[in-house]
């Protein structure tokens, strides 16, 4: 089909330049070393019955591959506004090319960087004991890269709407914060005040946080899975559509 | 209606700021032209005229708001996917990818107009072939120079063999050696049965590189017709006047050469006055007359043939070189 065609040599573009500069490549799989390396010790230290006591891995990874799973999807817009300023993506709109091809191919280069990193932490985290359970591993990998597809599309939408780095940062930083504060990435909200547990019920990010937590102690059919599913997979069919229509009208 | 871009009452509005209630800014209104098949149309005007936008419009990036506009036989809003197949568009940006190499920036280009890859790399060799890539096609153009990488995106441009290239403004932040090397590139083009449309705030690059072209300004086509067709609406000659006083003397000066019978026309600016008359050579010695009688202090005089500022200057009242000059010490 054409359109797979198009997207699979926009996909191709797009992981040669993220492969060739080797800082983005050095940075991007250090982040999930940092994290076990200088993070984690903390919380063993922490001796709370929150984690129970060799459970302290097993609640961390999944938060911090969630907020892996945003980070590897965040800088898609830098590389849009970028691209709008050297004229690639008005030579692209002129081509005959689907604007969602345009679309995916920066979107499926985050998804795939996301899953190497991804498994490079559980590697390294399984070292240092973390639980592996393969299947719920796997569905938590293909929930968190659906949060990968929204977060790279609305970066990269965003980055055509705005067309500037400045406001760009603004807007996407601005959001991160409260958005993984308010999931639960680092500390399971459930030892917070109910006002905080209500208000992350709105984030959609909470949803995965709590399914990833589940998929990662093994158990598949939950319904905490369930809703993840439910809101991830909803909100990337409107993600993608809106941010098609976005390419579609963008004027740079 | 054969041509290969007809354009009928062309208009675009923009809104200055998304939140202010200003009015709408008009940016093109109502551009109506034709371009003929295989022929290099220039299309003249200062920065911020309207060219772009025009140009933006007809290739389906920009949506169009009043009017009908026809390429390579496709109606750009009813069908923008035929003609996006049909043509192909030098952006002023260039829009090559920086962090590949030149030959595969030409390759996914090519794959993308849906070539095979075998195709795709004999086409891509060609062009290397045909705009002297070959020694610096497999380096990252990031690290070329502005020639090289122009050359690149007018490869990048023609790849699928398109009806009609648009160029925005080619050879701007070229040098004259380039300017002049690209300029026989575009008409080699030609020369395979492309239509070229360009833009252009180069007098002398519409001059010398187009077949026809249309003189736009503020969003209005002001002239049109070759080069030629449209110095001669001014016959003559032009006497230019540089008095070395300026201010209220120039327009006193203006007005009693202006009512002298052998002049058929004259325009002012900051610092000169322009005498369009039919024999210059034999009027001269009169004007120097003149100017002596008033006890004109001058730079300089001088006598030339009209060129497309003089037309430029006819049609709008004001001359597209201090057009130019003013935007760029804006910036």
């Amino acid at each position: 089909m054409k359109i797979l065609l198009e997207i699979r040599l926009l996909f191709w573009r797009k992981m040669l330049e993220s492969l060739r500069s080797l800082v983005w490549v050095i940075s991007g799989l250090m982040t999930p070393l940092l994290y076990l390396a200088l993070f984690a010790p903390l919380l063993n230290g922490l001796n709370s019955p929150v984690f129970g006591s060799d459970r302290v891995l097993d609640t961390f990874v999944p938060g911090i591959l969630t907020l892996m799973a945003f980070g590897a999807g965040m800088g898609a817009g830098w590389i849009t506004v970028w691209e709008l300023q050297t004229g690639v993506i008005e030579r692209l709109r002129v081509t005959p090319v689907s604007r969602f091809s345009l679309l995916m191919g920066t979107v499926l280069k985050d998804l795939v960087i996301f899953i190497m990193q991804a498994l490079l932490m559980i590697l390294f985290a399984a070292l240092l004991g973390f639980h592996l359970h393969p299947a719920g591993l796997t569905v938590m990998l293909i929930l968190l890269s659906m949060l990968t597809a929204i977060v790279s599309a609305t970066s990269s939408s965003l980055g055509l709407i705005l067309k500037e780095i400045s406001s760009l940062a603004a807007v996407v930083t601005g959001l991160q914060l409260p958005l993984t504060l308010l999931a639960g990435v680092l500390l399971p909200l459930s030892i917070g005040p109910t006002w905080l547990r209500f208000i992350a019920h709105f984030n959609p990010m909470y949803y995965a946080v709590e399914a990833a937590r589940v998929l990662a102690s093994g158990t598949v059919y939950s319904h905490e899975v369930r809703a993840a599913f439910l809101v991830m997979l909803s909100l990337t069919v409107v993600t993608l559509w809106w941010a098609t229509q976005v390419y579609r009208k963008a004027v740079s | 209606m054969n041509g290969a871009i007809e354009i009928d009452s062309l208009k675009k509005c923009f809104r200055p700021s998304k939140k202010s209630k200003e009015k709408l800014i008009e940016a093109v209104r109502g551009v109506t032209l034709s371009v003929k098949q295989g022929e290099i149309f220039g299309f003249l005007g200062p920065n911020g005229a309207g060219k772009t936008t025009t140009l933006r419009m007809l290739t389906t990036l920009l949506p169009i708001d009043e009017g009908q506009a026809r390429v390579a036989g496709f109606d750009v809003k009813k069908l923008p996917q035929q003609v996006r197949e049909h043509i192909g568009y030098v952006s002023q940006l260039g829009g090559s990818d920086g962090s590949a190499t030149g030959r595969e920036n030409l390759v996914l280009a090519a794959r993308l107009y849906g070539m095979s890859r075998e195709e795709a790399d004999r086409r891509a060799e060609e062009l290397i072939g045909v705009f002297d890539l070959s020694e610096l096609v497999d380096r990252k153009v990031g690290t070329y120079s502005g020639g090289q990488k122009r050359r690149l995106e007018l490869a990048l441009g023609i790849i699928h063999r398109p009806m009609v290239l648009f160029l925005d403004e080619p050879t701007t932040g070229l040098d004259l050696q380039n300017r002049v090397r690209l300029w026989d590139e575009i008409r080699r083009l030609r020369e395979h049965g492309t239509t070229i449309f360009l833009t252009t705030h180069y007098l002398e690059e519409a001059d010398e590189l187009s077949d026809r072209l249309a003189i736009i300004d503020h969003g209005q086509v002001v002239a049109e017709g070759t080069s030629r067709e449209l110095k001669q609406k001014i016959a003559g000659d032009v006497i230019t006047i540089h008095p070395r006083h300026t201010g209220s003397e120039l327009r006193k000066l203006q007005q009693s050469l202006g009512g002298q019978p052998f002049v058929r026309e004259t325009q002012a600016e900051r610092d000169t006055i322009r005498l369009y008359v039919k024999d210059g050579a034999e009027v001269l010695p009169r004007v120097m007359a003149i100017l002596e009688a008033n006890h004109v202090a001058l730079d300089s005089v001088s006598l030339s043939q009209p060129s497309l500022n003089d037309v430029f200057l006819k049609q709008t009242g004001h001359s597209l070189r201090d057009t130019n000059s003013n935007l760029e010490g804006q910036k």
